[in-house]
């Protein structure tokens, strides 16, 4: 049984193809989530690199910021429900994972048989999300991609406010008028965006094994902050940002189980 | 006809104005009364109409004239409806010193609003002792002068008899609230206007409507995921319909606006104002109710286990303090107790409830899976 999951975030779409709940098949990730092409692209992508047609695929979920306005799919189901599926499918004995994406984070909590047992949400705040990061380097006029390889060439990162964007912003312009170098100042953000996601995780209480997921889970000064912060080892796979849609395409395969069960 | 008692509940719960409008063509006066608890027995039985003053999901605009942003959007709205005319007729407002943010709300009234007079009601922190009860019958005091100046006329009759009324009227709350916990087929919407709906009417129609509609409640519908919810007002028809989306049945509430309300009768004494007062150091499990063993915690642990419920929903209104400072204690027992506990955040501006409908969504996975 093929299975399709759909992950579209604020700012990217992902999707994963699987073959019975155990092997990825193909994937995609495309710039732009909800209300861009995003979505379609990613998709049209997803069929270029896979050997199946669409109409191979048994049962396709929607999960993501997008999911309740995507017509394409046959269910849909929340982020955090995918991303604990999928995390815990690349790690087994996962028991933590910490997700930060576009313009959420989250801490979901994984009893020992792999229950979701806790999770904890931020609320419509940017400050420790994907995009703090976005509008720190867009005042840097960085790539954010180049954000990680700067942080590490730090000799003393910067104290940037995790409290707002909007008055980290105005830090970081004094900081630079100040002579700070950037790679402290990019340190200092990517410190930032661990102390506000690690009060966080605290919140919800930290149990290793530990992962990232999300756009943010590539960039490894915020990984190595956040370790150094909540005092554990954090794991990241290079299809982090795939989790959302591994964990759909898991579901919709549970789904198919479920029903053939109960014929 | 169930379905016709629902929609009487839910013509009173969205339209306070028109019901406002019609006790005032019938001649009567109106006196508001704003959260937590207000003694409305006493303004009932001095002759006037007592109407929740709960403000209203809106846009805030003018209270922030009177009120920084970070504040409480359930005080600030009252403020703003206020300012705006919504209020416009009533007599007096009355409100309580429960919280600080309530506090600021009556100076604040004084001179944004000045055609609706503030009446203010002090209440003691330490309620129970004999000190803390004469404090509060002095509070109730104040309270009658107030009233006698806008015509009312106080008599100890008169307030013995609006105690049986209400006494009556929270007896019936409480039942149909052990009721609707195992009646899953009635949405939390509709529960939301039946509680809702008693601010807005007089307590004998709405007991007389609430007793009807228990009377004519049917079978019980198909088992949901039963819940309790706690916070300080869950009105919003956006939340409710979250609820119901994701088949949660609310099987009991501690929403202040809610069952709180009703929880504790005035005994029979000789003084009936001795009795009211009595009643408040009776009260507890409110986070604005002073009790430094916090019975409160246990109770929403106690109810939730006795009612079946899986989990616990606190709906935490925005810089709500007393509510935040409960929370902590309240996550640690269901915790302990093997309780799931979800947080959802509200406040009387949101729009977009996107993010209330992605927790409660994995909260029922986390339920259900």
């Amino acid at each position: 049984m093929i299975t399709l999951g759909i992950d579209i975030g604020s700012t990217t779409s992902k999707c994963v193809l699987m073959s019975g709940g155990e092997q990825i098949i193909a994937s995609s990730l495309r710039i732009g989530g909800l209300g861009t092409e995003g979505p379609a692209e990613a998709l049209s992508d997803l069929w270029d690199r896979a050997d199946i047609a669409p109409s191979d695929v048994s049962r396709t979920i929607v999960t993501g910021y997008g999911r309740n306005k995507y017509e394409g799919a046959d269910g849909e189901v929340s982020e955090l429900t995918c991303h604990a599926l999928g995390g815990r499918f690349i790690f087994p004995d996962l028991r933590t994972l910490i997700d930060i994406g576009g313009q959420d984070a989250k801490i979901i909590s994984l009893s020992e048989a792999g229950r979701m047992s806790n999770f904890v949400m931020n609320d419509k705040c940017a400050a420790g999300t994907g995009r703090f990061l976005d509008v720190m380097a867009g005042i840097l006029r960085m790539d954010i991609d180049e954000l990680d390889e700067c942080a590490a060439q730090s000799v003393s990162p910067a104290s940037i406010s995790s409290t707002c964007t909007v008055f980290a912003e105005s830090e970081v312009i004094s900081q630079l008028a100040n002579g700070v170098s950037r790679p402290d100042l990019v340190a200092g953000i990517c410190e930032s965006v661990a102390s506000r996601v690690s009060a966080l995780a605290r919140r919800a209480g930290v149990v290793p094994r530990v992962c990232m997921s999300g756009g943010v889970a590539k960039n490894g000064a915020v990984r190595k902050a956040l370790s150094e912060s909540l005092g554990v080892d954090i794991d990241f796979d290079p299809m982090a940002q795939y989790f959302g849609a591994i964990g759909a395409a898991l579901y919709a395969h549970r789904q198919l189980q479920k029903l053939s069960d109960n014929k | 006809m169930v379905q016709d008692l629902m929609k009487k509940f839910h013509e009173a719960a969205v339209s306070p104005r028109a019901q406002m409008d019609k006790y005032m063509a019938e001649g009567k006066k109106i006196v508001l009364t704003a959260p937590v608890y207000t003694p409305e027995e006493l303004i009932h039985s001095m002759g006037f109409v007592p109407m929740g003053a709960w403000g209203a999901d809106m846009e805030l605009n003018r209270s922030k004239e009177y009120f920084p942003a970070f504040l409480c959007s359930i005080v600030q709205s009252i403020l703003e409806l206020g300012i705006k005319g919504a209020y416009k007729g009533a007599s007096a407002i009355v409100i309580p010193s429960l919280c600080d943010t309530l506090k600021t709300l009556g100076e604040n009234w004084k001179y944004a609003v000045d055609d609706i007079k503030f009446i203010p009601m002090t209440y003691p922190q330490n309620r129970k002792p004999d000190y803390g009860i004469a404090f509060t019958k002095a509070g109730y005091e104040r309270v009658i002068r107030d009233l006698e100046a806008l015509g009312g006329k106080y008599d100890p009759a008169a307030l013995a008899e609006s105690i049986r009324v209400y006494n009556k009227h929270n007896a019936v709350m409480r039942r149909v609230d052990e009721v609707l916990a195992v009646h899953p087929e009635i949405t939390a919407a509709e529960r939301s206007d039946i509680f809702k709906s008693a601010y807005f009417m007089t307590k004998e129609e709405h007991t007389a409507l609430v007793e009807e509609f228990l009377a004519e409640l049917g079978e019980a519908g198909e088992e949901k995921i039963g819940i309790v919810v706690s916070g300080i007002l869950t009105d919003a028809p956006q939340l409710n319909q979250i609820f119901d989306e994701f088949g949660m049945h609310i099987v009991a509430d501690d929403v202040a606006a809610q069952s709180r309300q009703y929880r504790t009768d005035s005994p029979e004494m000789d003084d009936p104002l001795e009795a009211l007062a009595v009643k408040f150091a009776n009260m507890d499990n409110c986070s604005v109710l002073y009790n430094v063993k916090k019975p409160r915690v246990q109770w929403i642990v106690d109810t939730a286990k006795a009612r079946g419920a899986k989990g616990v929903v606190v709906v935490m209104t925005k810089f709500c303090d007393p509510e935040e400072f409960d929370y902590v204690m309240i996550k640690k027992a269901c915790e302990k107790a093997d309780l799931p506990l979800a947080l959802v955040e509200v406040d009387r501006q949101m729009v977009h409830f996107e993010q209330v409908r992605t927790n409660l969504e994995t909260f029922r996975d986390m339920l259900t899976m």
